[in-house]
């Protein structure tokens, strides 16, 4: 904000500015409000680009609910419950983040943004076992595609009436680990990058940016970590807990 | 909105009032219990996977995992105590989810599929004939596609109607 501006706000409301005020806000509500608003929009516009990924696994098991069923045992659910846990418990610390920059306890928001990042790294290292798992066992899609447990004989291909070249249970397994690789990597790059959130929110934090009256930052960025748990709350029992 | 009054005490008798935002400031008990609840429920949607249900199985996942999802959106994202326009946008954005979903599934669900070695389209639930347009692809087009000049043209040109018109060009 110019000196000029400034002197010509504080003219017109005839009281001092803190430097955190947007020249084009009137209030502080208003520039809070504004940005809540804009990440809700952000986070309609995320909900629909996963969407389709939800759409097509909606399908497709709606096709071969059998196959998805047989797929989704080579999946560890008990990873995927342990990563549940430390979502929601970095879910937990990322609200108790907010809430300590609300009544003005800066430490405290350094302690929970950190414990928030630590479950996410947690999350992100079992996603690493877990998909260097997969692809020794020759379940990642594509030309790599060879897992023993889905040799064409294993499921009977029943009622369907797909064409003969993609009879095959190989190719039709594959679906499942395909949405299992895009849908799970896409969350995962959602982690990555709330984790970059999450530490410019912390460094600026640590610099002693936010107060009680200013902590828009720190309550937008748990808001993307909450996505991130949103999307996984969805995935776990989608992916790990076919029925 | 209902909760203003409560939201409004804590910046009375602040010499800066009008720099307050007016954000609705949680227990931190009341959050573990909302953690708790959600780790609960997480417990019921394992518990319940482990339950032959049928197609049931999925449908109660999604309902588990919507409410999970509802206590995050309003609680941790503080949706309860926002402007009630935030949750119209968070809200729609399943609706048109739902849309995207009903339409696409319709979609599929009343189209006949295409079953090459019968030359036939069925409809997936049932395995009956389903009406429309399908022009086999039989064993003479294929070889006919490796074939060059006028003459493959030409020659398929009267059975397969519009579909030559392209190949001729090729």
């Amino acid at each position: 904000m110019s000196t000029a501006s400034t002197t010509e706000h504080d003219a017109a409301h005839g009281h001092e500015h803190p430097k955190w005020l947007a020249h084009h806000f009137d209030s502080p509500t208003q520039q809070f409000d504004s940005a809540k608003l804009g990440m809700w929009i952000f986070i309609c516009t995320e909900i629909l680009m996963l969407g389709g990924l939800f759409v097509a696994y909606g399908i497709f098991r709606g096709m071969e609910p059998d196959v998805f069923h047989h797929a989704h045992e080579h999946l560890n659910w008990r990873l995927g419950a342990v990563n549940t846990v430390v979502l929601l418990f970095s879910s937990l610390t990322a609200a108790l983040a907010v809430r300590q920059s609300q009544v003005g306890d800066r430490k405290g928001t350094t302690n929970y943004l950190v414990v928030t990042l630590l479950c996410a790294a947690v999350f992100l290292c079992v996603k690493y076992v877990e998909y260097s798992a997969k692809i020794e066992h020759g379940l990642l899609p594509g030309r790599c595609f060879g897992h023993p447990g889905f040799a064409d004989h294993c499921i009977n291909a029943g009622a369907s009436v797909m064409p003969a070249a993609v009879h095959g249970l190989t190719t039709r397994a594959s679906m499942f680990f395909a949405l299992y690789f895009m849908m799970t990597g896409i969350h995962g790059l959602h982690v990555v990058i709330g984790m970059g959130v999450l530490g410019w929110v912390l460094w600026r934090n640590l610099r002693g940016d936010f107060s009680k009256e200013y902590f828009t930052a720190v309550e937008i960025g748990a808001l993307y970590w909450h996505l991130v748990d949103l999307v996984w709350i969805y995935l776990f029992p989608l992916l790990y807990l076919v029925g | 909105m209902s909760t203003h009054n409560e939201t409004h005490d804590h910046a009375h008798g602040d010499e800066h009032e009008s720099w307050h935002v007016h954000a609705h400031v949680s227990s931190v008990k009341f959050m573990v219990g909302i953690f708790a609840t959600l780790i609960f429920l997480t417990f019921i949607t394992v518990a319940v996977s482990r339950v032959d249900l049928g197609a049931a199985n999925g449908f109660v996942a999604v309902l588990v995992a919507t409410i999970k999802a509802s206590l995050v959106a309003a609680f941790f994202m503080h949706l309860r105590w926002d402007k009630p326009f935030n949750a119209l946008i968070f809200v729609s954005s399943f609706l048109f989810l739902g849309i995207f979903m009903l339409f696409s599934l319709d979609d599929l669900n009343t189209r006949g599929r295409i079953d090459v070695s019968n030359g036939v389209k069925v409809y997936a639930r049932n395995g009956e004939r389903a009406p429309g347009g399908f022009t086999p692809i039989s064993a003479p087009e294929h070889a006919a596609g490796g074939e060059h000049g006028a003459a493959a043209a030409g020659e398929h040109a009267a059975p397969a109607g519009d579909h030559a018109a392209p190949a001729a060009h090729h």
